[in-house]
């Protein structure tokens, strides 16, 4: 899985790598079970602080999409909760969005229609 | 300075030229997508025009080439040792940096036809820091550091065994921890990405460490050996020379073999790869990496095994400036060595004491513990110990055949010279040169 790490955007570095993450798991690209790089080798990879990369192991790891171990690093698993609240609330905000850019209702489904094949084909 | 001193100390500087032009030539096949510093797709790297500059940079290598061994010619008829040094310093530094022209040239002009032809990838995608977490997760093993302990352990027998020498002992010793230091401080884990194919990715920094590590161990290997072969040989000057030369080859040898087995492994890997990292706009004229987006110092180079520093950096600039200015200082000391020939030998006699002296440095024997003076003509063999050993001045510690241990402050090119023989049996030699005041120096203390 590429993580590509814009600096010149807006979206801070820590979360670029939380939405990328997510997205890849989201896709299945990145599987259960699997280990991801630790705190120090992400930090060294992509040539950012530590601290960056520690904060978006935390996000990812409060939101339930990975599990740290003190030795293992970190392993990608999937929320067992489903979608909680601030969830819905990120997309009851998405679709207001869109909702104000013109799109009807028909338009927003066959977007997201469109984007769940994109991101996880087949499933 | 004799045409054989001249090749002797040209030896170790030549084989440098032909290694450069090698590694600047084998840019000019793609490795992860690289051609001369840029980055070009599958059907740049086959256009026609992409070839005719390469070709036209290879044929501006090898003019520099010879124009670079052409101007170790006139090096051979100086005399002078001071501007020799002066001139093989200059042709160093020369060697530094005079490669870099074609290729400066060359990667412009790619860059150049990389717009022209739109090949470049989207702003945005050329400005995105690419990492591959499923390589970056693989576990990084290191050697073990006892691996580096016999080496270490052989460079210390010189260290226990021989005290007389035991400053250049000691740092010899030095050496083999430092390269282990080196080997795991100065890598960069950075996957070599080149496209989504993890495992391509993952093979690719699997050849990088590997061979990292095991130039650093061979190298630190040849250190122990080569610190014990100097210990032994030391009396014996051709013996030593010769372990000098082996030491050499080796580390030349392993250094430049593997760094060209990696290339060659990153050229056939990378043959029918796809192109998604495309860093050039980081890489100034293709040689210096300028990224502020980045907080390390140090980074891996794109090809081969190397590591290079990242000059967006504030303490990578300083130190590279300082570098910068040491070498280029350098000739300085050919300078100097053009003002310790030019300075003629002194000897003066006072009411307390006779002193040599030359170029800042003096001898002296106080006058109360002289015991003998006498005038020659002809000076006996000498070997050095300590000190400096010109055409045009010896001074220091010398051995001299038949007198043992004596100290010198002489021109040795004309006599004669005063020799003074102390109370305590020490040796001191003192005049010469074209103005000598033995004769009349020893009239005067007699």
């Amino acid at each position: 899985m590429l993580l590509r790490l814009d600096f010149s955007s807006g979206v801070p570095i820590y979360q670029q790598i939380r939405n990328q993450v997510v997205v890849s798991i989201a896709s299945g690209e990145l599987e259960p079970g699997e280990k991801l790089p630790t705190i120090r080798a992400l930090a060294e990879e992509a040539g950012i602080n530590m601290m960056t990369a520690s904060k978006a192991y935390q996000l990812l790891k409060a939101e339930g999409y990975i599990t740290t171990g003190r030795r293992d690093g970190a392993t990608v698993r999937i929320p067992s909760a489903g979608a909680g609240p601030e969830a819905v609330e990120g997309l009851r905000l998405r679709l207001c969005e869109l909702r104000l850019a013109g799109m009807g209702k028909e338009a927003i489904l066959e977007l997201c229609g469109k984007l769940i094949d994109e991101e996880a084909p087949g499933k | 300075m004799t045409l054989f001193w001249a090749l002797i100390a040209w030896l170790p500087a030549l084989p440098a030229l032909p290694i450069i032009y090698f590694m600047r030539k084998n840019e000019c096949k793609p490795k992860k997508n690289i051609i001369v510093g840029i980055t070009l797709p599958w059907e740049g790297q086959r256009d026609e025009a992409v070839l005719a500059f390469l070709e036209q940079y290879k044929k501006e290598l090898k003019l520099v080439c010879w124009l670079m061994l052409a101007a170790i010619v006139p090096s051979l008829l100086i005399r002078s040792a001071g501007v020799f040094l002066t001139y093989w310093l200059l042709w160093i530094i020369a060697l530094c940096f005079v490669f870099f022209i074609p290729y400066v040239r060359c990667n412009k002009s790619l860059r150049q036809i990389k717009d022209e032809r739109g090949w470049r990838l989207d702003a945005e995608e050329t400005s995105q820091v690419v990492t591959d977490l499923k390589a970056a997760a693989e576990e990084m093993r290191w050697l073990s550091p006892w691996w580096f302990l016999p080496p270490f352990l052989l460079s210390l027998l010189p260290l226990c065994f021989d005290r007389t020498f035991w400053p250049f002992w000691a740092i010899e010793a030095a050496m083999v921890p430092v390269f282990y230091l080196c080997y795991r401080y100065l890598y960069r884990r950075r996957a070599d990405v080149v496209d989504e194919d993890s495992s391509r990715t993952k093979a690719l920094t699997r050849i990088r460490r590997y061979n990292w590590g095991k130039c650093w161990l061979i190298v630190a290997w040849a250190t122990g050996f080569f610190n014990a072969g100097m210990w032994l040989t030391l009396d014996h000057i051709w013996w030593c020379m010769a372990v000098i030369l082996a030491y050499g080859l080796v580390v030349c040898i392993t250094v430049v073999s593997i760094e060209f087995r990696v290339r060659r492994l990153q050229e056939k890997l990378t043959a029918d790869s796809g192109r998604l990292v495309d860093e050039d706009d980081r890489w100034l004229w293709g040689i210096l990496y300028y990224n502020p987006n980045d907080t390390r110092m140090i980074v891996n180079d794109r090809i081969g095994m190397n590591t290079t520093v990242n000059l967006a950096r504030r303490p990578v600039q300083v130190f590279m400036g300082l570098m910068l200015a040491l070498l280029l200082a350098c000739p300085l000391a050919g300078v100097w060595l053009i003002g310790m020939e030019n300075t003629p030998v002194e000897l003066e006699i006072t009411d307390t004491e006779i002193t040599g002296t030359h170029y800042g440095g003096h001898w002296s024997v106080p006058l109360e513990d002289v015991a003998e003076v006498e005038v020659i003509t002809e000076l006996p063999r000498l070997s050095r110990v300590a000190g400096t050993g010109m055409d045009s001045a010896l001074t220091g510690q010398f051995n001299a055949g038949g007198w043992g241990r004596v100290t010198l402050c002489i021109d040795p090119r004309t006599g004669p010279w005063l020799k003074v023989t102390a109370a305590d049996g020490k040796i001191y030699l003192f005049g010469g040169g074209m103005e000598s005041a033995a004769e009349e120096s020893a009239e005067k203390l007699q």
